[in-house]
Parts: C-alpha cells; structure tokens; sequence
C-alpha cells in the first residue's frame, strides 16, 4: 500500500457543474479501484492525497498529472504505508451555490474536514495541513498570486 | 420592322436612354430604364427642368449647355442621390456615367439631346474601396516603420540563403557602421570570434529546416566592446512553398545576462557556504515545503534529501515535541511570523541533541521563501542545566543557614535572659568570699553583654539577608543619612562626635534602601565604637564618583585604626573582632560586605593604627 500527496493549479477557476462532475468521475474511478484519499479545492488550487496499490496509484498519478485541466502539478509525498488513513474518498472545497452540494456524498465543507488523521506519520500529517492551509487560506494566496498576474500584462 | 426591333432594343436594354427635344428639352422618347431611373411616371413631353429633384440642379444646367453649346458630353461616375434604380431600396447615392450626345437636323442645327445614362454604382464603390485600402496600408506601413525603427532592438529580414533583405536603423547606430557597409559581409565580422561559427551554422541549419531560430552571441558595439545579443527569428510561410523570408529581432541582453551570471554565482557561493557550516541549514517554500537541506543536515540525521521529504525535519524531533513543532510551523506558515523554538533533534546515532531551531521569512520580487536554522545547543543546555542544579542547591542551602542562624539566635535568646535573671538574683542573694569574685562577676557581666549583642546582630545579619532582593530605587544620600544620625543621635551625644556629610559630588544613588541604610549605620556605627580615647571623634561622610565614573561612598574617622589582615579581606570574616576589648560581635563588617557584593560592589579598607580608617565602598564595581 502507498499513497501520494501533491499539489497543482487549475488551468482555470473550476465552476460548480465542473466540480460536480469531478466528484462524480472520482467517485466512480475511485471505488473501482479501491483508491482511498482526500481532494482539497479553493481558488484554483487543487491538493490530493490518494493511498491504494502501488500498480494503481502509479498510473493513476500519471494520469492525473498529464490531465490538461491543471498544471505545475508538484509531488509532496510518494512512499509505503502500512494502513489506509480514509475509509474513502471525499472531496472539500467551498461551492458558489451551496444548496445542491449538502445532499452529495463524499463532499465537505472546507470547514469540516476533520484533523490530520493519527494513522499518518507525523511528518505526512504535516504534509497534509500545510497543503489543506496552502489551498484554503485563499485571502494569503490570492494577495501573493496578485503581483505575478499583473506582471504578465502589457 | 426594323423599326418596330429598334425600339424594342431600346425599351430593353439595362441603360436609361432618353432623348429630349427642343428647347425646353421636353422628353421625346425614354426607355423603361430611364423611367425608373426618375421615379417610374410617364415622361412623354415632360419639361426636363421638372427632373430637378432627381437630376440635380447641376446636372440639368449642365445638360441645357450642351444642348446650347452643340458638343457632346460625358460625367463620369456622376453621383445621384435620389435615383431609384431596380436594385436600390433606400437612399444611397448611386454613380453613373452620363453620356449627352446633341442631336442635330440635317443642317447641323441642334434640335435635342440624346441622353445616354450607365450604371456604374459597383465599379464606382469598388474603386473607392481600393482606395481606401491603399490608404490603410500606407497608414499600417508607416506604422510598421515607426515601429520598427523605435523599437530597442534591430529588427531584419533574411532570404533563404541568408542575404539581408532589411535592417533597421538601430543596427547602424549600434555597430557604429556607414550605412553604405555592406551587411553580408560586415555583420558576421562584428560577431565575437568565439561565437561566430557556432551563429552561423545554427541560422544556416535553422534556414535549412525551414525553422525560426533563438541564440545567444556577443556583438561588437561602436565602442568596441562586445555585447550579448538574444537574436529571435521566424519564417513567413506561404504554404505549401517553402519559406522565402525570416523576419527577426536581435536585442541586447547583455544586463540580464550578467545579472543571471551573477545570481547564479552568488547562488552556487551561498550554497556552498551553507553547505560549509557546521550548522543544521535549510530553505522552504511560501507554503511551508522543506526544498533544500544543506550537507550538515543530512550528515547530522544519516538520512538523505529525499529520505527527509518536505517536512522530514519533523520526525527528527523528540516525539514528546513533534505535535508542537509542527503545529508552531503551520502557524509560521500562515502568518509569516518568525518560527523559533528549542528542541531535541535526533543525531544519526540516534542521540538526541538540544537545538535551537530559528526560521524567518524573505519577501522579496521573486516571492516569499524561508530560510531556517538549527543550532546545536546541547552542552550549553547541560551546562546550564547542572549550573542551574547546583544553583538551586546553594541557594536552598543558604536559606537552610540563615533559617538555622534565625532560629538559634532566638531560641537562644530566651536561656540567656533566664541566665541573666539568675546572675542578677544570685549577685543579690549571694555574698563571696574571694576578693577577686567582684572582678570576676563584671567579667561574668560583660560576657554576658556581649552574648546578647552577638545574637541580636546574628538576627539582624538574616533579616538583612531577607531584604536583599528589594528592588532598588533613586536615593538621596543626604537624607538617608540624616535619618540614620537621628537614630544614632545617643551615641553621638555620648562621644561627643563631629560628623561631617558631604555629598555634593554624588548626590543620589540607585540602591535598596534598607540596605543602603544598613551600611551607612554599619559604617558610622564602627567609626564610633572604635574612636580613640585620645581625642575628640571626627568622622567624615562623602559620596564621589570613581575612575571609572560609577558612584562611590567615603566614611573617613581618626579613630583606633586597625592593624592590616592576613588576607585583603581578613577583617569581614564573621566574629572576627580587631578589637576584643570592645563590644562587639564582629558580625557588622561581615554583613556590611554580603550586602555590597551581593549587588556587584565591594569594599576597600584603609587603616593606619592609631591614626584612623578609611572605608570606601564602591557600589557597583
């Protein structure tokens, strides 16, 4: 068993309906091949951590990195674990229209994702709230992000 | 018949064709063009002045002259905005060409005029539209100039084998050249020599390849002095041929480039340092992620840079302070605060170490980044740590003895009041033989005396002990020291002393009260209880700064004096006297000297016997 954790950013900003179709498409993949994790979405930056089989996390990693829906795709943590740490897999970012997403399954508010679990090594728990705060801690991103977009005009 | 065919051309055919007859010009005859050229009434016998709307004032004036003048006539694309043509639906000028031709009897007499109209609306708009084109691109060329020639950069053209079509002006002024040179030949000179064969065969193999191209070379500018030049290339292609041109830009780079040098230099050289130090070295991104450890760091861990991944640090803590290291450097993260903390962090042979870990954040253009610290603080920490036990121990200790002595000196207190209450009652009581037993009971007397005195001075000294630690505050030496007079005014009196007080040199002072009492009383107290019996007490009192500036207290008498210790500090031993025959516990020099040095003073004595001493205390020295 391994899992994965990495960060990325959106080509661009992910509506509802696209979010929507995300979960559902990982939803699907995921159970199928017993693939267990997190998704974290705010503002254009992604965070996952997936555990399942080496043979199958590998490929699906590449996959994923090569999907032209996001970019700068940055691997934090690749290695053997020796128990899963979600029972499954669950998606948490902050819909626009919140009303549709409450009766989903596998989604969560960013506010109710629960601590780092214990089952993670200290380090990999780390890992894991510094990208939940990288991703949701929009107000500090978005005013460091401002200067690096306003450089690419003229 | 012919006649009748005639007309029926004439009815048909796409031009309006009129003739008008006399001098009134009244139309004649006028084809189905004609009539919807000019509204669609019948025109039989009409005047031509009543077509004024639709003909124009101008044309009609110009039609009566060539009816008077006899010579024909054509307008070319004449504009008529009222005309109704089959096509036309709304009120756009139309353009015809009009041909007024006289017609004339046999006499050569003018009798009308055959009017002749074409027209030639799309051809008149065509050309106006190839005009206007013609203008749009002057206008976009002389922009492309403008352009081309203020731009920073050197802007050309190239055919397939690498003949110059174009060069922009800046390439003059830059190399300094005539703008007769020739450029086939003088721009691969100006090159730099250990740049030019590498130029040329990657412009020749991208024109080969029908590529554009992107290369680095350094050019020789009009002082001489060779600059890098980023030249950039594209090919216009016109499929399927293959590309005729390479159109291009050649700007100088030479700043970035030597910055770039120099950053990366300066890079290579700080890594190196940081790789060089003996101290736990790493970098981290905005978001927190570890990106760099130096050689130390994974010297000291046994693990390597992957092996420690971007928050590997924190299993090197001791578990009991992981979950507080961690949650201290998301909170770093998040706020940009400085992280900073003492940990111990496991060595390769699994010991672990005091370190302290120390991180800042740099904001700077290329974004914020950590750079953090861990420095091996283990032997100072056990040091500190046995320092701080045996501290512990004395001062417990201490506090042990000046309890003892408290104790002790009270519980004596009370036996030796019964002692002195039994003498006295035996004194009375009793009668003695011996003749020498009155000398003896005053010795019995004194001893007594003085054992009181000791213990009430035992007392004191802890009592003083106690107030050491009161903070100190800004005194006024002349005040203080006439209170303290006032409490000694007895002894005084007794002696018949002259006391002098002098404090003008340094009239305050940053002391504890109590204390500052303490050796003032001390001090007075001692030139008293040892005055000569020769003459008359005279003690001086006086504050001065010292060499170095800090303040310093006098106490000055022409007392008994004192023969000098076997060491410089003898005298401040506890219950030594220097002089036995008066009373005295000899605690007070003692206490005198634990206070001063406890607050980083001391004390100098100087003593002639049968002269008298001077006592000096320097405070804080």
């Amino acid at each position: 068993m391994n899992h994965i954790i990495y960060m990325s950013r959106a080509v661009r900003p992910l509506s509802d309906q696209d979010l929507h179709e995300l979960l559902e498409q990982c939803r699907r993949d995921n159970a199928l091949h017993n693939v267990t994790g997190i998704l974290f979405y705010s503002h254009g930056n992604i965070a996952q951590l997936i555990e399942g089989e080496p043979d199958i996390i590998g490929p699906l990693y590449e996959k994923i990195a090569r999907d032209g829906r996001h970019s700068n795709v940055h691997k934090l943590a690749d290695k053997p674990i020796t128990e899963r740490s979600f029972p499954g897999w669950s998606m948490a970012f902050h819909p626009l229209e919140p009303q549709g997403f409450h009766e989903l399954t596998d989604f969560l508010l960013p506010e109710a994702v629960p601590e780092s679990p214990s089952t993670l090594t200290i380090a990999d728990a780390l890992i894991l709230d510094l990208v939940r705060q990288a991703v949701f801690n929009t107000e500090r991103s978005a005013s460091s992000a401002a200067p690096t977009l306003s450089s690419g005009g003229a | 018949m012919q006649h009748q065919q005639l007309q029926h051309i004439l009815k048909h055919v796409p031009a309006g064709i009129a003739t008008l007859l006399g001098p009134e010009l009244r139309f004649s005859f006028a084809n189905e063009a004609m009539q919807t050229l000019l509204g669609g009434k019948p025109l039989q016998d009409q005047k031509l002045a009543d077509q004024v709307d639709i003909l124009t004032p101008e044309l009609v004036e110009v039609m009566q002259q060539v009816y008077q003048a006899g010579t024909q006539f054509v307008a070319k694309a004449y504009g008529l905005k009222h005309a109704l043509s089959e096509a036309a639906e709304d009120e756009v000028p139309r353009y015809f060409d009009i041909a007024l031709e006289p017609l004339k009897d046999e006499h050569d007499a003018v009798q009308g005029l055959l009017v002749f109209v074409l027209d030639v609306t799309q051809q008149a708009l065509a050309q106006q539209r190839a005009h206007e084109l013609a203008r749009e691109t002057r206008r976009l060329d002389a922009r492309l100039r403008v352009l081309t020639e203020t731009a920073p950069q050197i802007i050309f053209t190239v055919d397939a084998e690498g003949r110059f079509e174009y060069v922009s002006p800046q390439w003059y002024y830059f190399t300094g050249q005539p703008t007769t040179a020739d450029l086939n030949l003088i721009w691969p000179l100006l090159i730099h020599p250990d740049d030019r064969l590498r130029v040329m065969y990657q412009s020749e193999s991208a024109r080969k390849a029908g590529v554009g191209w992107s290369y680095e070379y350094r050019l020789r500018r009009h002082d001489g002095q060779y600059r890098w030049m980023l030249s950039r290339a594209l090919p216009e292609l016109h499929v399927p041929d293959k590309p005729v041109f390479w159109h291009g830009a050649v700007t100088e780079v030479n700043d970035q480039r030597e910055l770039s040098e120099a950053l990366r230099r300066g890079e290579a050289e700080l890594r190196f340092l940081a790789d060089s130090i003996p101290q736990l070295i790493w970098t981290a991104t905005s978001q927190g992620f570890i990106d760099y450890y130096n050689q130390h760091t994974l010297a000291y861990s046994g693990l390597s840079g992957e092996q420690l991944g971007p928050t590997g640090w924190i299993s090197l803590l001791h578990p009991s302070e992981q979950n507080l290291g961690a949650r201290r450097w998301v909170h770093s993260v998040a706020t940009g605060e400085d992280y900073e903390g003492l940990f111990r962090m496991r060595r390769n042979d699994g010991e672990y170490r005091w370190h302290i870990i120390r991180a800042r954040q740099l904001a700077d253009s290329r974004g914020p980044r950590w750079f953090g610290s861990c420095t091996d603080v283990d032997d100072q920490h056990r040091l500190r740590e046995v320092l701080q036990a045996q501290y512990d121990e004395l001062a417990r200790t201490n506090r042990d003895l000046d309890t003892f002595v408290y104790t002790a000196s009270h519980d004596l207190k009370q036996p030796l009041h019964n002692l002195r209450g039994l003498f006295d009652e035996l004194r009375r009581a009793a009668t003695f033989q011996d003749e020498e037993a009155s000398v003896m009971l005053e010795m019995l007397d004194d001893s007594l005396s003085q054992l009181d005195v000791t213990l009430q001075e035992l007392a004191a000294t802890v009592q003083e002990q106690r107030q050491l630690n009161v903070p100190a505050e800004t005194i006024d030496l002349q005040s203080v020291t006439e209170e303290v007079l006032l409490g000694m005014r007895p002894q005084v009196q007794e002696t018949n002393a002259t006391i002098e007080l002098n404090f003008a040199a340094a009239p305050k002072l940053l002391y504890g009260r109590a204390n500052l009492r303490s050796v003032l009383h001390n001090l007075i107290n001692n030139a008293l209880k040892f005055a000569s019996p020769l003459r008359e007490p005279r003690i001086c009192v006086s504050s001065a700064l010292s060499e170095t500036g800090k303040p310093l207290l006098r106490v000055e008498d022409n007392g008994l004096g004192m023969k000098p210790g076997d060491a410089g500090d003898g005298m401040f031993q506890v219950f030594d006297r220097q002089h036995p025959h008066i009373a005295g516990a000899g605690v007070g020099l003692y206490l005198l000297q634990r206070i001063v040095n406890s607050r980083g003073g001391h004390i100098e004595v100087d003593s002639t016997p049968g002269t008298g001493t001077r006592f000096t205390v320097y405070w804080f020295e």
